[in-house]
Order: C-alpha cells, then sequence, then structure tokens
C-alpha cells in the first residue's frame, strides 16, 4: 500500500471584503468609531483531497474557483479558517508561474536563494546551477538580473529550479503552459521521472488533454467547492461540459 | 535529476544555508553587487567613525570623553534607528519570497537586521581600539557587560521589528509614524547630552525608552569604567525579555496570515 504524502479535510477559506479600505493609521484614527460593512466572499467551502506517494492528482476549475487558494493553503502560504492540511514530508511548490524571484538579482544569485529556500542544501544548490539553467535553455542569461527576464524566461527558471529541488510532494501550477515545444518535451521527460521515483504531483492545468495524459484522479472546483472527483478523464471531460454550459 | 530528501532533512543546518544565502543577496543589492560593495560595508562605519572623532576632537577639545560619549552614542542610535526601519518594513519587501514559498517567516526579519549588526561591529572594533591606543583599555568585565548590552539591544530590535513588521502589512503608515517617533526618540535618549544634566527624577521615565539604557550603561563601562548599577541591569533585562515577549506574540498571531496581507 502506498504512503500517503499529503491530506486536506474540510478546507474552508473566506476572505471579507471591507466596503471602505482603511489600510494606514490616519485613517484608522480619522474613521475611529465608523463601523465597516464587510462583503463575505466564500473561497473554498468544505474541500478533501489525499495524494498518495507515486500519484499525480490533478486539479481543474475555471477562473475563480479557487484553485490557486487551495494550492496556497496546502503549500502552507495561506492558512485555512477551518479544515486541517497534514503533509507528510516537504512540499515544492511552483504557483502562478513563479517561485519568488528577486527581480534585483541575476540568475545564480536567484537559483541559490530560492533553492536553499526550498530544501537545497547551499552546496547542492551551487552544484545545481548549471543544471537549471541548462534545464531552462537559459545559460546565456546567467548573469542577467531577473528583472530583464521575459515573464516565460522566468517561468521556465522556476520549473526548472522546482524539478531540481524536487521534495516528497511538487505542486505545478500550468506548467506545460510556458516554453517552447522542446522545453515542453523535457518538461514532461523530467515529470515522467519524478512519478517514477515516487513523487506526489499535484498538476493544476486548465487543459483537459494534460490532466487526462499525467494524472490518475483529478478532482474539478466549482465555486469552491469539490463538484467532482474521480478518475482524471471524467473529470477532464466534466470540466469541458461545464465550460460548454457556460458559454 | 531530482533528489530525494529524507523526512527531516530540511533541518537546521539547511535553514542556516538559506540564511546566508538571505544575508549575501541583500548585501549584494544593497551595494548594487559591487565587488567594492561588501568593503564599502566595512569602510562605511570606519570612514564614519574616523570623520566624527576627528571633527567632535576637534570642536570639544577641552573634553576628550564628551567626544567618545558622543561618538558612542550616534553610533548605537544609529544602530537602532536602521535595524527598526528596515526590520518593520523586512516582511514587505521579501513579498516575492513570502507569496511562493512556505518558510518560518521571522528568517526574513532576523535577517534584515545583518546590514545594521555589521555596522556595529565594526564600529564597536574601532572604538575599543581607540581607547586603548588612549591608554584607557576596557577590562574583560567591562567588554563582557558591552556585549550583554548589545545582546539586549538586538534583542530589543528584534522584538520592535517583528511586531512592526507584520504590523505594517495592515498599517502602511507605520514606517512614517515610526520615522517621526524616531526623530523624537534622539532627543530622548542622553546623544547629544549626558544624562546628569537632567534631573534625577525623569531618569527612570527616559530609561523607559530602549536606547536609554543601552547608551548610558554603554559609557559607564567603556568610557567611565564603572559598572551600572544591579537595579540598572534589571531593568535593562525585562525590558529587553517584555519587548522580546510582546513582539514575539503580535509575530505568532498575525505571521501566518502575512501572505494574504501583502
Amino acid at each position: 500500500m502506498s504512503e500517503t504524502m499529503l491530506v486536506a479535510r474540510d478546507i474552508r477559506k473566506c476572505f471579507r471584503i471591507p466596503s471602505v479600505r482603511r489600510e494606514t493609521i490616519r485613517e484608522q484614527l480619522l474613521h475611529l468609531g465608523r463601523p465597516r460593512q464587510y462583503e463575505e466572499l466564500r473561497v473554498l467551502d468544505g474541500v478533501s483531497l489525499e495524494v498518495q506517494a507515486g500519484e499525480t492528482l490533478g486539479i481543474m476549475g475555471r477562473n475563480g474557483s479557487g484553485k490557486s487558494t487551495l494550492l496556497k493553503i496546502l503549500c502552507g502560504i495561506y492558512r485555512a479558517d477551518s479544515g486541517q492540511v497534514f503533509r507528510h514530508g516537504g512540499i515544492t511548490p511552483v504557483l502562478e508561474l513563479g517561485v519568488g524571484w528577486n527581480p534585483e538579482l541575476d540568475a545564480i544569485d536567484n537559483i541559490l536563494l530560492v533553492g536553499t529556500f526550498m530544501g537545497l542544501a547551499l552546496s547542492e544548490a551551487r552544484r545545481s546551477v548549471d543544471e537549471v539553467l541548462a534545464f531552462a535553455g537559459l545559460e546565456r542569461f546567467a548573469n542577467q538580473y531577473l528583472k530583464y527576464y521575459s515573464s516565460g524566461m522566468a517561468s521556465r527558471l522556476a520549473y526548472s529550479l522546482a524539478f531540481r529541488a524536487a521534495r516528497d510532494v511538487v505542486v505545478l501550477d500550468e506548467v506545460f503552459a510556458v516554453g517552447d515545444a522542446e522545453f515542453k518535451a523535457r518538461c514532461e521527460k523530467r515529470y515522467a521521472e519524478l512519478q517514477s521515483e515516487g513523487r506526489a504531483l499535484i498538476l493544476v492545468s486548465h487543459e483537459p488533454g494534460i490532466i487526462s495524459h499525467f494524472c490518475g484522479r483529478a478532482l474539478l472546483l466549482e465555486g469552491g467547492k469539490v463538484r467532482l472527483a474521480g478518475e482524471a478523464g471524467a473529470v477532464a471531460a466534466a470540466y469541458l461540459d461545464l465550460l460548454g454550459a457556460r458559454a | 535529476m531530482a533528489t530525494r530528501l529524507p523526512q527531516g532533512a530540511f533541518g537546521w543546518t539547511r535553514w542556516l544555508g538559506a540564511i546566508w544565502t538571505l544575508v549575501r543577496t541583500d548585501f549584494k543589492v544593497r551595494y548594487h553587487g559591487t565587488v567594492g560593495g561588501f568593503v564599502w560595508a566595512l569602510l562605511k562605519p570606519l570612514s564614519m567613525f574616523i570623520v566624527l572623532m576627528g571633527i567632535f576632537s576637534y570642536v570639544f577639545a577641552s573634553s576628550r570623553d564628551y567626544t567618545l560619549n558622543l561618538v558612542v552614542g550616534l553610533f548605537l542610535w544609529d544602530f537602532f534607528a536602521e535595524s527598526t526601519r528596515v526590520g518593520i518594513i523586512s516582511l514587505h519587501s521579501k513579498a516575492f519570497l513570502i507569496a511562493k514559498t512556505r518558510f518560518p517567516r521571522w528568517i526574513v526579519v532576523a535577517t534584515a537586521v545583518a546590514s545594521p549588526l555589521v555596522t556595529l561591529a565594526v564600529f564597536s572594533a574601532a572604538v575599543v581600539l581607540v581607547l586603548f591606543l588612549l591608554g584607557r583599555g576596557p577590562s574583560l568585565a567591562a567588554l563582557a557587560l558591552y556585549g550583554v548590552y548589545l545582546l539586549c539591544y538586538v534583542l530589543i530590535v528584534l522584538g520592535i521589528s517583528l511586531a512592526g513588521s507584520v504590523l505594517f502589512l495592515r498599517y502602511r503608515d507605520l514606517n512614517q509614524v515610526w520615522e517621526v517617533v524616531i526623530q523624537g526618540g534622539f532627543f530622548l535618549a542622553p546623544i547629544i547630552y549626558p544624562l546628569t544634566i537632567l534631573p534625577e527624577k525623569v531618569h527612570f521615565y527616559l530609561f523607559l525608552w530602549p536606547p536609554t539604557p543601552v547608551v548610558h550603561f554603554t559609557r559607564m563601562v567603556l568610557i567611565q569604567g564603572v559598572a551600572p548599577t544591579a537595579k540598572g541591569h534589571g531593568l535593562l533585562l525585562l525590558m529587553t525579555f517584555s519587548i522580546v515577549a510582546i513582539g514575539a506574540l503580535v509575530f505568532w498571531r498575525l505571521a501566518p496570515s502575512a501572505a494574504e496581507k501583502l
């Protein structure tokens, strides 16, 4: 029986949107005693999931369905209002096509900085620099500041580093949405390697073909709830039906 | 290509590598990645020390103690002002990392004081050297006490920075308010004047402003060669503990939602 790497139970998250924003001490003092109205935006409403070692779980859903918030809660970046997340190992996240680059540093320093925060030992991060740059096809831009990178270049570097620093659970948001055909082919190969090594993978995509091809199981999120959970092909088809129904 | 890490391997040794890389890259950004940048980080406080000592020794030629007191006060104050300034905005300035990666947020706040700490270390070495050159070298006990005061000072700064960094994400003008506090606080602490010119009954209240006991006690042990009272030490330790405890409590309560406030 395979080992459960990540379990989320009954995750709920609500953002309170104030009618008037008061983000300074001055505004707070000027409007002291004047109550504000809040609109409650329920982003996640009782989402549960679990991922086993060696398994790939796909997550689909339209924009605003709660995918990004769910990933951030699973990765420990956001805190859920209620519910529990059990992580039985380290997580390597690539969220919204990025890993946390400092635009004022060049690619090498960024690999060292983010790589060590992702879990690589400093010596290991130093040894990985050439490999990460080569995978992203960015060797010529090693000393270029990230602020001069295009968004595609920055994303390629992010995935390249995440693949190198991959820990027990890897969370990839739209991994196949960046780069040219050659880079995508490299990503697919690496992705298969990660699967064969027994990592638990969570893959978010809007592409039904990608979910069907790479994932065994998948979830379809809609309005912060799991609308369907099951075999990836069936979930991908349900996602297409959902889009068709809304169109 | 990918390396499987055993569970729990992301321990202290790995965090040390991350902390070191964060400090090093912060220095690099601050000094624009120049080779001379790191040297300048050391030369800046040293040159400031030489300039201030030279000018004040000339202006206040009749009182060498006043010059030493003034320089010690200015550098200790500069550490407090600079480190709390960068500490308060530290989480916000590392938004790129906090929004994407999971790690203990206090690391960002703690490493923010690294640069001011280097300045303080260089200054400390310079002032002790000058005292020895003047034939007034402090005893080992005095140096040990100075070390304790610096430790308290750093902890006080950390406490303020921990609370300030999470509160800044909720109140975006907190740094401007703190700037006003810093401006006023400069005159509240006995930096350009000796504490003894004020009536003794107000001393207690001045000692509630954190830099005051550190500046005053440092001058006592390094320049005057006398030890403060046990009561004074007790007050400093109590103040340090209180500020760190309050700062840590505020941080512990608010830091988990820091990424949502960026």
